[in-house]
């Protein structure tokens, strides 16, 4: 019951479903007894439901558009298909740590794991490795959008035209990428999180990426978000710098962390069916949500979690 | 009278000595017949079972434990033990709140070879006794099955030709030894019965060789610093105690012990008693491991890693080549002496230099930077501390001979404890700081340590006993000899031996060592080269997967020689194959 929190601000009329995943992992170790941890939905009465096993190292999640009831989570131990009749882990002993997940349209899926990148065109049934051509093969990022595949690792921003085949720097390079994301507005506009080098962007659909040097230089960023309601805004959450945005593709960067405990935030979001309204996990903490665009935060629940990945599904 | 003398004499004999079976069944009745306060519970179920006794309790206990499963694959090989030592014995509600739970918890897999071992042996054998079941996974019994036994067979494959990553771990040796256990005992497979049954053998002789006393000995990957200071608290000593007699056992067994005597309970084979316990000359003996997967710096997934211990029936001596092999808890060298009874007693001494760093972490764990030390240290509370005694160090290089080993240091000026540390336990007798430079030291009744470090230093007094000695430069290292106190007179005696000894070293630019050692080899040795023994480089390259009078094998070749004498037993992991011979 204590993840059954009122939520009165949130509307009822909400077109999408914020799920995430998450962890209350301040006390735990593996074999240790584990708090409610894994993937959480918030219903149409606002209250975060359990989804699902109890799990403790779900790092991404993304949905099959085709089917939006499909969500697949990119977890420690392998690629899971969570759906109403269940979960079902799609891969096998050959990949372990995965880091993120991403499907395009057609249904293709893609994951980032500790040691490359994991492609299936059949829903999970078969996988193909892509990363094998990578010089260092530890994937944190992976992104899709049906044309190419963009990864970031260990050494920087890389995409690929042909599944793998080869990968050609597009960024970022001697930078550990945390995170990349593409602007649902404009497909060409692109940004990746780094660990040091701050935030890079791209506005040649993924075919460069250049740091704008202006927010998170030494610090790690670990997650970037598009708005989905108003072009050129952006945000980024990371350790020290918090929760920063920029109304102007990424030129200039207010802070905007008034009201969040610390600066230390972990993934951030912005709810594509109210407008300004962003939400952000401050690590293990919880999460916070902003109605005016991350001027002011106010605590939302999920009390002592570490929020990794947050998704609005249709 | 004279026969019942003979008979009173023979049974005092047994109950100094006693045979595995009785060694074994001590153990196990630990747990069976706990007579404390509490229970075991998991552990006792299973000893209960096993021993077919008070099913009704096992029973109701059973249910109970089973409301709410946690540990992840640390349930696993309970649950699985007692779904296996059952045989009819509990009730059909506890049987099925088991077959229940396999489908509502998901226990997690883990991150280290040890969790996958036990992860997936137990996966394989619960799908193997439920072929039609619904399970946590979302797959068929078959799947699972098909699954668990590529990666057993990956892991097989891989430990007989490169070694284990988490090597030769006094603690964790037994989460290698329990899931063999249980699939020599309960896999219906012959091949994968067969494969676990040669592990276990591998397994017992990677320590045999490696132990004094029932200590495991030398170098390891995860090791606890309880147990790195006071060797006698690893697991270890209670598998020398009911393999081979050697050492005292603790009260209560480690469970990893009680679940392995539960399944197989194998006994080994005559030609590893023999050499685990046969001492009477001294021997130097060879392991290659490999590092844990290292996610990120590296171009290679696993590195590897050079062991030497040198072995004779007053001490022990071992040592890897230095860096860091695996994260957090890696001991690259030592000195281990013998004692009557080790319990309680820290006989052991060596120096280090106490590394912490991010990059460590983020090269072997998927871990983000932030917070990560921080998190390490949850669980192994020393990581990020300057006085610590445990972990590898970047910035370490360890050469041995025999019984001397050469430890070089040229430590990064920006790294988070600039200083080396030694362990000097409150157990050495006649320290004695000469103004030769040299340190003098006797461990129990039968060694003399000579260290030589080669630059200043103070000493700081460590909580329960001892002193560390700790040396803020950067520039640094330890030359140290090793001698059974038999050689020699008295300590003056070894003093004078060792002082006479050539020596001669520089820091700068590098530290760099020339040393004859006692036994008359030359060591030239400089940081970031190869050393050199008698003129001759090192060969790292032809390092063998296991070298040695008792234990033989090439890199790549799965094939395993264990001898002793006459005898010999050939473990052939490609054909699945064992060949015994005398």
């Amino acid at each position: 019951m204590r993840w059954l929190l009122g939520l009165a601000a949130f509307p009822l009329f909400a077109q999408s479903s914020l799920y995430v995943a998450m962890t209350v992992t301040k006390e735990y170790v593996v074999g240790a007894k584990l708090p409610p941890s894994g993937l959480f939905v918030k219903n149409a009465r606002g209250e975060w439901q359990h989804e699902g096993f109890n799990h403790p190292f779900i790092f991404s999640l993304d949905y099959d558009v085709a089917d939006p009831s499909v969500v697949y989570l990119a977890a420690g131990n392998g690629l899971i298909r969570a759906s109403a009749q269940g979960w079902k882990i799609l891969t096998g002993s050959d990949v372990t740590e995965l880091r993120d997940v991403s499907v395009d349209r057609a249904g293709t899926i893609y994951f980032a794991h500790s040691h490359g990148i994991r492609m299936s065109r059949d829903r999970g049934a078969t996988w193909v490795e892509i990363g094998a051509t990578l010089h260092r093969k530890f994937t944190e990022a992976v992104r899709t959008d049906g044309q190419q595949v963009v990864e970031g690792g260990e050494e920087g921003i890389f995409r690929t035209l042909d599944n793998g085949r080869s990968w050609l720097l597009a960024g970022a390079a001697g930078f550990q990428i945390t995170r990349i994301e593409q602007s649902p507005l404009d497909r060409c506009e692109w940004a990746a999180t780094t660990q040091g080098g701050g935030i890079f962007l791209s506005h040649d659909c993924a075919k460069t990426f250049e740091s704008t040097g202006r927010i998170g230089v030494g610090a790690t960023l670990y997650d970037v978000a598009y708005d989905p309601r108003q072009a050129k805004r952006i945000a980024v959450a990371g350790w020290g710098p918090g929760v920063a945005v920029s109304d102007d593709g990424g030129k200039t960067w207010q802070s905007r962390n008034s009201g969040l405990p610390v600066p230390e935030v972990v993934s951030v979001i912005f709810d594509p069916d109210v407008r300004a309204r962003m939400y952000a996990s401050v690590r293990d903490d919880g999460l916070y949500v902003s109605n005016d665009a991350g001027l002011n935060w106010v605590k939302q629940g999920l009390d002592g979690s570490v929020i990794n990945r947050m998704r609005f599904i249709r | 009278m004279r026969f019942a003398a003979v008979l009173l004499l023979g049974a005092a004999l047994r109950a100094q000595s006693p045979t595995f079976e009785e060694r074994k069944l001590t153990m196990i009745d630990a747990y069976a017949r706990y007579q404390g306060k509490g229970d075991y519970g998991y552990a006792e179920i299973a000893a209960k079972l096993w021993r077919h006794e008070d099913p009704a309790w096992c029973s109701k206990k059973l249910e109970e434990l089973l409301v709410q499963p946690s540990g992840d694959m640390f349930w696993m090989y309970p649950v699985t033990a007692i779904a296996y030592l059952d045989q009819g014995q509990l009730t059909d509600s506890a049987r099925l709140a088991l077959r229940k739970s396999w489908k509502t918890y998901m226990p997690y897999r883990g991150d280290t070879e040890n969790h996958f071992l036990l992860y997936y042996s137990c996966l394989y054998l619960m799908s193997q006794m439920w072929p039609d079941a619904d399970w946590y996974t979302g797959k068929s019994s078959a799947e699972n099955m098909e699954e668990a036994r590529q990666w057993i067979e990956g892991w097989v494959r891989l430990t007989t030709t490169r070694g284990q990553g988490e090597y030769d771990s006094p603690h964790y040796m037994g989460v290698y030894l329990l899931p063999m256990s249980y699939l020599a005992a309960w896999a219906k497979d012959p091949a994968m019965k067969k494969r676990a049954q040669m592990m276990l053998d591998l397994l017992i002789a990677d320590y045999a060789p490696e132990n004094l006393d029932g200590l495991f000995v030398g170098a390891h990957a995860r090791v606890y610093e309880t147990q790195l200071v006071e060797p006698a608290n690893g697991v270890s000593v209670d598998f020398g105690w009911v393999w081979f007699g050697l050492g005292h056992r603790g009260a209560v067994p480690a469970n990893y012990a009680l679940y392995y005597l539960l399944a197989s309970g194998y006994e080994p084979p005559e030609v590893l008693k023999l050499i685990a316990t046969d001492r009477s000359q001294p021997y130097t003996h060879y392991e290659r491991k490999r590092t844990r997967n290292r996610w990120r710096f590296y171009d290679d997934l696993h590195g590897p890693v050079y062991k030497t211990t040198y072995v004779r029936r007053e001490y022990a001596v071992g040592s890897d080549q230095g860096g860091v092999l695996q994260p957090i808890q890696q001991h690259s060298w030592d000195v281990t002496w013998s004692v009557p009874n080790a319990r309680g007693v820290q006989n052991t001494f060596f120096t280090l230099q106490p590394y912490s760093s991010t990059r460590e972490l983020q090269t072997y764990f998927v871990f983000n930077p932030d917070g990560a030390v921080e998190g390490v240290v949850k669980s192994k509370k020393t990581y990020d501390s300057p006085d610590k005694l445990l972990g590898g160090s970047p910035f370490e290089k360890i050469v041995q001979d025999q019984d001397t080993v050469i430890a070089l240091y040229d430590i990064a000026p920006e790294t988070r404890f600039p200083q080396v540390n030694g362990f000097f336990s409150k157990d050495l007798e006649e320290v004695a700081e000469d103004a030769s430079g040299w340190i003098f030291m006797r461990g129990g009744d039968s060694t003399y340590i000579a260290c030589r470090p080669l630059q200043p230093y103070s000493w700081r007094p460590i909580e329960g006993g001892g002193r560390r000695l700790f040396s803020p430069y950067l520039k640094n290292g330890f030359v140290v000899q090793v001698a059974p106190r038999s050689e020699f007179a008295g300590l003056a005696a070894f003093k004078k031996a060792i002082v006479a000894l050539p020596l001669e070293f520089r820091l700068e630019p590098t530290p760099s060592v020339k040393f004859r050692s006692l036994r008359g080899t030359t060591i030239e040795f400089t940081y970031g080269s190869t050393p050199r023994l008698n003129g001759t480089a090192v060969d790292y390259e032809h390092w063998p997967l296991f070298g040695g009078p008792f234990v033989e094998s090439a890199v790549d070749s799965q094939k395993i020689v264990l001898r002793h004498g006459s005898l010999r037993r050939t473990l052939d992991f490609k054909n699945l194959t064992v060949t015994d011979s005398r």
